[in-house]
């Protein structure tokens, strides 16, 4: 399969596997995916190689991954910053895309022997119509896999990203379905395109770059960050095994800060809706507002009616977003 | 001698974030660092722990930094200024032109959050439609940092390998440096650090 490399570990790689996986293992990897243009440099050879031997590795760390058991990989494919490369390289890309999501398209059986869940996470209507289209196309014939998800990104910026999951709340306060105090950081997880997908454990950018370039911003602020030196298109079953024991001698400091900080809005939360109660009753003339039967009582209620607006606003956001990919595919029918 | 080798570096950044991940915060040398920041001519600084010991503790911190300026700077007083963003105390003396923030998780998600709020009251009562908000309108709601610049450069102490919740809508583009720890840091730790961020080359996408 053209996006995932067939074949096995080798014996050695099979025996760090199981070393590695004697300790915590990352559920969800992301990767920025740098250095194939001074791959190409290095190795005389055109850009268009450089990208498209980026590729290859992409697949190859598919494989590696999964060989670990590692389900979700989100990887930053095309940046909206990147369209103002050169026409040249920007057609080359989308070029690449049109190939690999055709090529993708093909080995629809492959895909579902595997159960591979393909998602595209971005500004989607930047692209190139028929782009969208294969795009649509891909996305909707994987989205009942669930074996392992392969979250790609492409014209996407984490800033558009957040500013993009705010307007949906927006619009959701403008349809009448939420109210402006629902909103919540949790609601906010809710409404990224990453939203079927936990956090990232890992963050791995290689080609020596240490900085996140407007990449999944919101959701690896507790995530172990590895900046690694090594080109993209040389990435090694190695450079991944180290890794993922960097992540491992982070994880319990990373776990205990992660708990502390949901502990922590889970208070402020719990805080927010008893002042609201606590004034509602007070509003309404209720001289027993003290009384703490009555407040965990109003409390419960209100709690149950904000859980049914989110739920309901939700599903409309799941219907908006089915309905764009629905559509695409019946332009190219 | 300090602003000499700030402009020896061929970039400084304009903003660095000082983000502790280890459990007990120093004093005494974050207000070192803060003052060296100053001194190498570094116009913002920002001084982060994912407890918020720091921003809870504020006074303890400012009268640190101001000890660390009379003894570090002494004879040179007369050139340095601390402004404190949002504080009771104004640093003494005149010129220098640096403004530091405290800052701690609230000031991250949670005030995205805010923002994401108050715009939608302003929907709620029909003043802005969704389609209002994009990128630029969102950043200007923001008011964890108002009056920086997003940061150039993190310096991070200590063995996490995560930023830990700062400021993530500001970081897209920050240069992101570990050091071992910031107790007992020296000078050329910190200027070292300088150097590798002015060796960094920036693409911006292109």
């Amino acid at each position: 399969m053209s996006w995932i490399r067939e074949g096995e570990l080798t014996i050695i790689e099979r025996f760090c596997a199981n070393i590695i996986k004697a300790g915590p293992m990352p559920k969800h990897v992301a990767f920025i995916m740098d250095g194939n243009r001074r791959y190409a440099q290095k190795c005389h050879v055109e850009r268009q190689q450089g990208h498209s031997q980026g590729f290859d590795k992409l697949a190859q760390t598919l494989r590696w991954c999964l060989n670990l058991g590692i389900q979700e990989v989100t990887v930053y494919a095309f940046s909206i910053e990147n369209f103002k490369r050169s026409k040249e390289e920007v057609d080359g890309l989308m070029d690449l895309a049109r190939q690999k999501f055709s090529r993708l398209l093909e080995e629809q059986e492959n895909l579902k022997k595997h159960g591979v869940c393909i998602r595209v996470l971005g500004d989607l209507p930047l692209l190139p119509l028929d782009v969208q289209e294969l795009i649509a196309q891909a996305v909707l014939a994987t989205r009942n896999y669930n074996k392992c998800f392969l979250n790609v990104c492409f014209a996407y910026t984490s800033r558009h990203e957040i500013s993009n999951a705010v307007r949906e709340m927006a619009w959701g306060v403008e349809q009448g379905l939420l109210k402006p105090s629902d909103v919540s950081e949790s609601l906010l997880d809710k409404c990224l395109y990453t939203n079927n997908s936990p956090d990232p454990d890992l963050l791995i950018r290689t080609s020596g770059e240490v900085r996140l370039s407007d990449f999944l911003l919101w959701q690896t602020s507790h995530s172990c960050l590895v900046f690694q030196s090594v080109l993209w298109p040389e990435y090694s079953f190695w450079n991944l095994c180290e890794a993922i024991l960097r992540f491992q001698m982070n994880y319990g400091a990373l776990q205990k800060a992660r708990d502390s900080y949901m502990e922590e809005r889970r208070r402020q939360q719990m805080e927010r809706d008893q002042d609201y109660v606590t004034r509602k009753l007070q509003q309404e003339g209720c001289a027993s507002h003290g009384d703490s039967r009555r407040q965990r009582n109003l409390l419960q209620k209100c709690t149950a009616m904000r859980e049914e607006r989110i739920q309901g606003f939700l599903q409309a956001l799941e219907h908006k977003r089915a309905d764009f990919f629905e559509r695409l595919c019946t332009v190219s029918a | 001698r300090w602003r000499a080798d700030g402009r020896a570096l061929r970039k400084l950044p304009v903003h660095v974030g000082l983000v502790v991940t280890e459990e007990e915060p120093s004093y005494a040398d974050m207000a070192s660092l803060v003052v060296w920041c100053m001194a190498v001519g570094i116009s913002y600084v920002s001084v982060y722990d994912h407890n918020g010991i720091f921003k809870r503790n504020n006074s303890r911190l400012m009268d640190e930094i101001l000890k660390q300026q009379q003894e570090l700077i002494g004879l040179d007083c007369s050139k340095y200024t601390v402004e404190f963003a949002n504080q009771d105390k104004t640093g003494q003396v005149l010129n220098c032109q640096s403004t530091l923030k405290v800052l701690s998780p609230e000031d991250g998600k949670a005030d995205i959050v805010k923002a994401a709020q108050n715009f939608c009251q302003l929907v709620a009562q029909q003043q802005r439609t969704h389609t209002d908000l994009d990128v630029n309108v969102l950043n200007n709601l923001l008011s964890s940092t108002n009056g920086f610049p997003d940061p150039d450069l993190v310096l991070k102490f200590g063995p996490v390998d995560s930023t830990l919740g700062f400021l993530p809508w500001h970081i897209r583009l920050t240069e992101i440096i570990s050091l071992p720890s910031h107790i007992n840091i020296s000078y050329e730790e910190f200027f070292s650090a300088l150097h590798h961020y002015a060796a960094c080359e920036q693409r911006w996408g292109k």
